[in-house]
């Protein structure tokens, strides 16, 4: 692939062109990590509200409850109910992970690990934020709308999202959001896609990529690629809402012709199964390299690994009808599903035996990120094996809808997901602002977030199996689920420790922004191609383009002398 | 001379680089527009194949002459594009491709009024729902096309050959994309 060396610009001189309107990757990656921790904020508020209601139902939610809701003396209300559990997910999965995951750690870490010296369209990233931006504005505003926000579960299945179940603006504009956020996204897709084709330094050929790069690669195609089955879904929803098309109106509402609400569910899962992939992808690649990068060995069968993860990603296209086999779907189809969704177990298996091949017998450093990473290994383990329960159709059948699915999908979706942000966010922090982190909050953040989620996610599928339903208002006015009060307690307590413990990561962060020791240029000891260049990154990234010759996990070669790792430039000791 | 020889393999190697990362970046971006109304169309076939008989509660399909003026229109239109692509210091290519292209978007709006003047209405059923929110989304992409070849059209002037060269090769991409897509929406919803 040819190679051409970009332009180095002059370093942005006003506030508004350096930190606002900026063209920079590695800025641009900051404004998507600041937005997605803001959002974080919001969304575990949220699930702590939802918490709080399904523990002391009829009890005013603490501190805050009385001046959120004053018509009901700070009990969460019924449709507040549903508007919450709503929104928590659509802002968790698109306004949270999305930005930082793939935003922030896509925006920073692929220029500067393939050897570039910005993204290949700069003013197409500054536009993908900025839209990020008018669709989050959107989102919020929808809260202010007079029947207030979207109120139909994140997946938003008709006829619960169409004019009947939904009659406030509120479900249009948070269909306008998505619409909007998805052309953002696609846009970075795009230019992310493009950039690892086309710029990736001499020498470096796809393998040379650290995994990373490949876990951000592979999540850029399924975005590009399935973002638009969404944007379609979206659209038809909105052309529903607003003009009257009978696209998912069924029954008594289509009198004339008919719509077909299921269809919406169709497109919706075949963008929401690679979805999945796409918010976990990333983090499985960062959780690859830092193994490796802190047992101090190379990444066991890094290659393997790359091309598991791409077999994942191909399946990933093809199962998503495992999200709807109470649909009445034929039988003949939901076990298609079943053995295509149980196949993508092998890929799995093979990269996580990768993962415990790479620490087994390194001499581990357990430096924050690598606690993070372990932690991944850990609730990603957990996650997944739970994934084959709702993988088989009879007992998804009964297991469907409960809380087992969301504790499964919290700990794949949230827990693996988080933990793999953070690891990112402890050990890129040095090149993105040039100071340290403190390791000792950093380890108290990491403890307390894995006891407390643990403790919230394996309750979760506790209840589930016992037959608790999700996104009931107050489950124990039936009998039988009365029992599951003092283990929801148990949840709630979890999750109001996990939301404590985040502030020790707040303050960290915040506090290390100004106040950390300096970090030198590669503290971590690691030989990819960012730790070349100085702390923080200078805005051109590379002085020189480097010539890439050896892989990115080349530590603990005996040849080596004077220390146990080499660099991406240099030759194969 | 030998100084000035390698600054040109560098110059061409530059522009060779250009013109990967225009069409790599433009093939990603049509792939997913392409996803865009695959959707669309497996939604239509999925309310197609479903039904007992189509079109659906008694309709009868549209009068092909209009759409069929359209699918002229707007395959002309490309033809012009290529013209214009093999010599684009002659703007009456482009010029004929503009003037085509909104030669389409009115026949469009006529076909749109003629349809609510025989009283079929974006809310009477299913097969009028299909048949609105697909041309207009096509349509929607056809303004931004429009803007972009009128963008060609009054920019021209600044910009290097090379430069210019790519946006061509681009934005026609986009353009004879949007003549494909219309050609699949015409014969599967409206002749077939």
């Amino acid at each position: 692939m040819a190679f051409f060396e970009q332009h180095i610009h002059d370093a942005p001189k006003t506030f508004l062109s350096k930190y606002v309107i900026s063209f920079d990757h590695k800025v641009i990656a900051k404004q998507f990590l600041w937005y997605g921790i803001i959002f974080l904020g919001i969304g575990g508020m949220m699930a702590l509200m939802i918490r709080w209601t399904l523990a002391f139902p009829g009890e005013p939610f603490p501190v805050i409850g009385h001046f959120l809701f004053p018509n009901t003396n700070g009990v969460v209300p019924p449709d507040t109910y549903a508007m919450l559990f709503t929104l928590h997910g659509t802002i968790m999965i698109f306004y949270a992970i999305t930005p930082i995951l793939i935003g922030a750690f896509g925006n920073f870490c692929i220029p500067l690990m393939i050897g570039a010296r910005d993204m290949v369209f700069p003013t197409l990233n500054m536009l993908s934020f900025w839209l990020a931006f008018l669709s989050a504005v959107l989102l919020l505003a929808s809260l202010f709308t007079p029947l207030g926000g979207a109120a139909g579960g994140w997946v938003s299945y008709p006829t619960l999202s169409t004019t009947i179940g939904s009659p406030g603006v509120g479900q249009t504009l948070w269909c306008l959001a998505i619409f909007v956020l998805g052309v953002s996204s696609t846009m970075g897709a795009v230019n992310y896609i493009a950039t690892i084709i086309t710029l990736r330094a001499p020498g470096m050929g796809y393998f040379d990529m650290p995994l990373t790069v490949w876990g951000l690669w592979l999540t850029a195609i399924l975005n590009a690629l399935f973002l638009p089955v969404l944007g379609a879904g979206v659209m038809l929803l909105i052309f529903d809402r607003v003009f009257g098309t009978t696209f998912f109106l069924a029954g008594a509402a289509a009198t004339s012709g008919s719509g077909d609400p299921v269809l919406f569910q169709h497109v919706f899962w075949i963008f929401g199964h690679p979805e999945v992939y796409i918010l976990i992808l990333p983090a499985w690649g960062i959780v690859s390299d830092l193994l490796s990068f802190f047992a101090r060995k190379p990444a066991f069968g890094a290659r393997s690994t790359a091309l598991s993860m791409t077999s994942i990603t191909i399946l990933s296209t093809v199962v998503y009808g495992h999200h709807m086999y109470t649909t009445q779907m034929s039988p003949l189809l939901t076990q298609s599903f079943m053995m295509l969704t149980m196949t993508i177990s092998i890929p799995s298996a093979v990269f996580f035996a990768n993962w415990l091949g790479t620490i087994w017998k390194g001499a581990i450093r357990f430096s924050t990120p690598m606690l993070f990473s372990l932690g991944v290994v850990f609730v990603f383990g957990l996650g997944g094996l739970t994934g084959l329960y709702l993988a088989t159709v009879s007992t998804d059948l009964y297991l469907h809808d409960t809380y087992f699915v969301v504790g499964h999908f919290h700990y794949t979706m949230a827990a693996s997901v988080l933990l793999g942000g953070f690891a990112g966010t402890y050990f890129w922090f040095p090149k993105m602002f040039g100071r340290m982190m403190n390791e000792t909050l950093g380890k108290i953040h990491f403890w307390i977030s894995m006891l407390g989620l643990n403790g919230i996610f394996m309750g979760m599928m506790i209840v589930g199996y016992a037959g608790m339903h999700r996104r009931i208002y107050n489950p124990f006015v039936y009998e039988y689920l009365q029992k599951l009060i003092p283990i929801n307690m148990f949840i709630t307590i979890s999750a109001i420790t996990m939301g404590f413990g985040q502030l020790f990561f707040v303050y960290n962060f915040v506090n290390s922004l100004w106040n950390g020791p300096k970090a030198s240029q590669n503290p971590w000891e690691v030989g990819t191609l960012e730790w070349t260049i100085p702390s923080p990154a200078p805005h051109y990234n590379f002085d020189i383009i480097p010539v890439v010759k050896c892989g990115p996990h080349e530590i603990g070669n005996p040849n080596l002398k004077g220390r146990d790792f080499q660099y991406q430039t240099e030759e194969l000791a | 001379m030998v100084v000035v020889m390698a600054k040109q393999n560098i110059l061409s190697e530059k522009e060779q680089g250009e013109e990967i990362i225009s069409s790599v970046g433009m093939i990603v971006t049509l792939i997913s527009f392409a996803m865009l109304f695959a959707t669309l169309m497996m939604g239509f076939a999925m309310f197609r194949f479903s039904a007992p008989v189509w079109p659906p509660a008694g309709m009868t399909k549209p009068s092909l002459i209009i759409p069929s003026l359209s699918t002229l229109l707007i395959f002309l239109s490309s033809l012009c594009y290529f013209w214009y692509e093999k010599n684009i210091a002659n703007k009456k290519g482009l010029d004929l491709t503009i003037f085509l292209g909104l030669g389409f978007m009115v026949v469009q709006a006529v076909f749109w009024h003629t349809l609510s003047s025989q009283g079929i209405y974006v809310s009477s059923g299913i097969f009028p729902s299909i048949i609105y929110a697909f041309t207009w989304i096509h349509a929607a992409h056809i303004v931004v096309a429009l803007s972009l070849l009128l963008w060609l059209r009054f920019s021209g002037a600044t910009v290097k050959v090379k430069q210019a060269q790519l946006r061509v090769a681009s934005v026609g991409k986009f353009w004879h994309f949007l003549g494909i897509v219309w050609f699949i929406m015409f014969l599967t919803i409206f002749v077939l």
